[in-house]
């Protein structure tokens, strides 16, 4: 599995912050990857994701150069039980918003292709049905996610 | 005659009067008696037993792979969770909500355990556990032990926990798992437990009222 997120991604790239592409159809804040323990294999990141458009767009899939795999996740507690729930796939409405957040929507990251600490930062490819990719970037962070929502505007 | 009359009607009004007075100052101390405790439960996030349950012998072992029994939770209050160490949300979450609170606590987190007890003993070894803990807190606790034991004492505490297959490797299954965090008090008894959502204000407020009430 040592394919970039490019080679995977057959898809229109668009970058974050340095689009070249006409109108920005999607911005990603408050992204981070929360640090794990050394011996961690899972790692989880979390962003609050905006469709800037008037129709609904749909994030099939999530890549990353960084890790093995990643998948999309929603930890859902029922009768104090957490249960993580495999999330095929996540529309977000017209000129909305959806939040991955702690104890809720999260990517999950497989296996780090390298040992990843806070002040690091790693590249995450959401890629959509219209065959568009999101690429960015997102610093590896301490903690609970409490003190980091809205720093990062 | 009608003079008599008058005075003794006038008289039984006054004591009656008297009588609605004193019930009325009954009726308004028993209610703020009442909105008092009630007020009291109200205010508590966490669920509190009226009576602290016992906990039944258990035998599992630490981080340190040391024997971790009943007796280890005597003599102060401990904060319990189960968990995995392979778990990417809930348990880190809960696990830094914690750190969050012994930070919070100060100088009276000395008095207090944190135990990390895992519900999947065939990936968490005490080494790995030890890595694991002591990354949110090196006073942290890990905790593991065979199957059967770590369930003598999920059953007791209501713990749920369930392997559930992810992806195509066996290895790489996740645990469906009870995400609360269960108080047991220095006498060694289930004393309340915080249920999810959790933060650290809630926990900290919580437990200063529970420690109060127990002196």
């Amino acid at each position: 599995m040592k394919l970039t997120a490019a080679m995977l991604c057959g898809c229109l790239f668009m970058v974050i912050a340095g689009s070249t592409l006409a109108a920005p159809t999607m911005d990603v804040i408050d992204g981070w990857v929360r640090e794990a323990p050394p011996t961690s294999r899972v790692l989880a990141a979390y962003m609050r994701i905006i469709n800037l458009t008037e129709g609904d767009l749909t994030v099939t899939g999530i890549t990353s150069p960084d890790f093995e795999a990643a998948d999309l996740h929603r930890t859902v507690v029922e009768d104090g039980v957490a249960r993580m729930l495999p999330v095929p796939e996540l529309t977000i409405p017209a000129g909305g918003s959806i939040t991955l957040e702690p104890g809720g929507l999260h990517l999950m990251l497989f296996d780090p292709v390298r040992p990843l600490q806070q002040g690091d930062s790693v590249t995450l490819v959401l890629h959509r049905s219209d065959d568009i990719c999101i690429t960015l970037s997102v610093p590896v962070l301490r903690g609970t996610g409490a003190e980091h929502v809205h720093h990062q505007h | 005659m009608q003079n008599t009359t008058r005075q003794a009607s006038r008289k039984r009004f006054l004591i009656g009067g008297i009588i609605a007075v004193f019930a009325m100052l009954a009726g308004t101390w028993s209610a703020l008696q009442l909105r008092d405790r009630a007020g009291h439960v109200d205010e508590l996030a966490a669920t509190r037993f009226p009576v602290a349950r016992d906990i039944s012998a258990f035998e599992l072992v630490d981080h340190h792979g040391k024997a971790f029994t009943n007796a280890s939770l005597q003599g102060s209050w401990s904060f319990l969770f189960f968990g995995y160490t392979h778990c990417p949300d809930v348990c880190p979450t809960t696990l830094s909500v914690l750190n969050s609170v012994a930070q919070q606590l100060g100088n009276d987190a000395s008095n207090v355990r944190f135990v990390f007890i895992t519900v999947d003993p065939e990936r968490d070894t005490p080494e790995h556990l030890a890595r694991f803990v002591s990354y949110f807190n090196s006073d942290f606790i890990g905790v593991t032990g065979n199957p059967e034991a770590i369930e003598v004492l999920t059953k007791q505490l209501g713990v749920l926990a369930m392997r559930v297959a992810s992806g195509d490797n066996p290895g790489s299954y996740l645990m469906d798992h009870t995400a609360g965090v269960f108080l047991v008090d220095p006498d060694g008894k289930y004393h309340a437990v915080f249920m999810p959502p959790l933060t650290a204000e809630m926990i900290v407020a919580n437990f200063g009222k529970i420690r109060e009430d127990y002196r």
